[in-house]
């Protein structure tokens, strides 16, 4: 353990997930004394219960929906079957092959690793256990805990979160998702692909609210054809438990209406886990996140935040982003600035939804003259080759032809759309993304297709 | 509580062990000033006790104000006039 300046450490880093353990290691990569304090498993909650389980069942999903429906592409699926202990298993082998465990790699870079909850006492100092820690620069990193709809009865007859939804499967069960967003989506497409029945109820008008409304439109479509139900415009007033079975009473357009189901999955989003202590270190936060200027920098000049505990996005690359970027600022004199807006937003499943930049309404918002174009997949020919022409590519770009947003739905979209995020940071014209030339028979055709209506 | 929780107190003055009775006898005594009748006063005491020290069981070490906060928190769900009181007696005294 170092001591500089009196302190323990240069910098402590609260919460091992991937924002804060991307600013460990930086700091330790520079001869900083660095240590990492972590509460529960280390590698946060997009290794352990978000991410990377998610997109793991979402594979297994995908393959399993594309080939029981793969009898007219000449192949024959008649035993392809799944089993829950089975999947259970590969979702942990991926967790553990994605890196999670990979606790020796930060201890060999010098950083101490601190099992614990930290707890602010003062501005520069922490209590672990009966241990205190003090350090010159501290990076809060403690993330999110999913957020409790104000629902009668929920916690008094239980219910699951998507990261647990996988432990409880069995086929025929009925599941009512709470919360229509990207990670009610993507647990409807497991829930349903492996054999469950599912109803989602969205408070908003449609599904994915944050994006596009064709995006929306095209999930419900492909998510209905899977025999899932959505109920949009409802809210859940209260849930009482009858029969071993769970009835639910839901507020739509107006009217009531009861839904009997099994189990509850609640997916109504996350809320920042602030319970650390910072009024003893007077840094500025509310229950939605602690406040951070453009430098991932709190009101206390030392402490910086990064990740979901600001609760300024929820995406697990903007907060290795600003997990660099506040490591970078606490050294360096010259600052640097996260740029959010053009991040790109993914639905993983089959199909991919994925967004960048900003979304129709958005550009009304902000009063911007737009010209946007949307172009179906049947365009390109892989769509035929893939038997797959159900997405589509939407484009939008500002009054001067400069791409402003991009929202594309299509088997590989999540890999699609960083072309366009680029695009967007860059302030590239859509005549600039036309020009570009793109492989015969690759999805990524669309985009040129599209680029090139625009221009015209 | 399995362990001890220390509570920090400002300045030079001692930590010491956190102290049920002291937080409960300080929420009766803020009932008691809202018109709250004793017992009232002491069924939201309990409960926010209760609730306090579930929030303490992870924590070896806290300030005053954090239990200050927290206390407020739960008195706030029962009682807000009470939990007002009890967030401003700093500054109304």
């Amino acid at each position: 353990m170092g001591r500089k300046h009196g302190f323990d450490y240069d910098l402590i880093v609260i919460g091992s997930g991937t924002a804060g353990a991307t600013s460990a290691a930086i700091a330790a990569k520079a001869g900083k004394s660095v240590a990492i304090v972590e509460s529960g498993a280390f590698g946060g909650a997009a290794h352990h219960r978000n991410d990377v389980p998610t997109a793991a069942l979402l594979y297994s999903a995908g393959l399993y929906d594309q080939s029981i429906q793969s009898g007219n592409i000449g192949l024959r699926t008649n035993s392809i079957s799944y089993n829950y202990p089975a999947l259970r298993a590969w979702q942990k082998t991926a967790i553990r092959r994605s890196g999670a465990a990979n606790r020796s790699y930060y201890e060999g870079l010098g950083i101490d690793i601190i099992s614990g909850l930290a707890h602010f006492l003062t501005p520069n100092e922490i209590s672990v256990g009966y241990r205190h820690f003090s350090a010159k620069y501290f990076v809060v990193a403690t993330g999110s805990n999913w957020r409790l709809p104000n629902v009668h009865g929920l916690s008094a007859n239980g219910y699951q979160t998507p990261d647990t939804v996988i432990d409880g499967i069995r086929k025929s069960k009925h599941y009512l998702i709470i919360g229509g967003g990207e990670t009610g989506v993507e647990t409807a497409q497991i829930l349903t692909s492996f054999g469950a029945k599912v109803t989602i109820a969205e408070a908003k008008s449609r599904l994915l609210p944050g994006y596009d409304p064709e995006a929306g439109q095209a999930i419900e479509k492909a998510l209905s054809d899977k025999d899932v139900k959505v109920l949009a415009d409802s809210r859940v007033l209260a849930i009482e438990g009858q029969d071993g079975s769970k009835r639910v009473l839901l507020a739509r357009g107006g009217s009531k209406k009861h839904l009997m189901v099994d189990s509850i999955v609640v997916a109504a989003g996350c809320l920042p886990e602030t319970d650390l202590g910072l009024d003893n270190a007077g840094v500025n936060y509310t229950k939605n996140g602690v406040k951070v200027n453009d430098y991932m920098q709190t009101n206390i000049r030392h402490i910086f935040a990064v990740g979901d505990v600001t609760g300024q996005h929820g995406l697990t690359h903007l907060g290795i982003t600003e997990g660099r970027m506040a490591a970078h600022n606490i050294f360096n004199t010259n600052k640097i600035k996260v740029d959010h807006k053009s991040a790109p937003r993914i639905v993983l499943g089959y199909p991919n939804v994925a967004a960048a930049g900003l979304n129709e309404s958005e550009c009304r918002a902000k009063g911007l003259k737009i010209k946007k174009v949307v172009v179906g997949l049947s365009g390109a020919v892989r769509s035929s080759t893939a038997n797959f022409s159900d997405g589509f590519v939407k484009l939008i770009a500002d009054g001067n032809g400069r791409l402003v947003g991009a929202t594309i739905v299509a088997p590989n979209a999540a890999e699609m759309i960083h072309e366009l995020s680029l695009a967007i940071t860059h302030q590239m014209s859509v005549t600039d993304l036309a020009s570009s030339p793109r492989a015969f028979l690759s999805w990524s055709e669309a985009i040129g297709i599209a680029a090139q209506e625009l221009t015209n | 509580m399995s362990h001890k929780t220390y509570v920090k107190k400002s300045g030079k003055r001692e930590s010491e062990p956190f102290d049920r009775k002291k937080l409960h006898d300080s929420i009766v005594s803020t009932c008691l000033s809202t018109r709250s009748p004793m017992g009232v006063a002491q069924a939201t005491a309990s409960s926010v006790c209760e609730a306090v020290i579930i929030w303490l069981e992870p924590r070896t070490e806290v300030t005053t104000l954090d239990l200050r906060k927290k206390a407020a928190e739960q008195l706030a769900k029962q009682h807000p006039e009470a939990a007002y009181l009890y967030e401003q007696h700093k500054i109304t005294i």
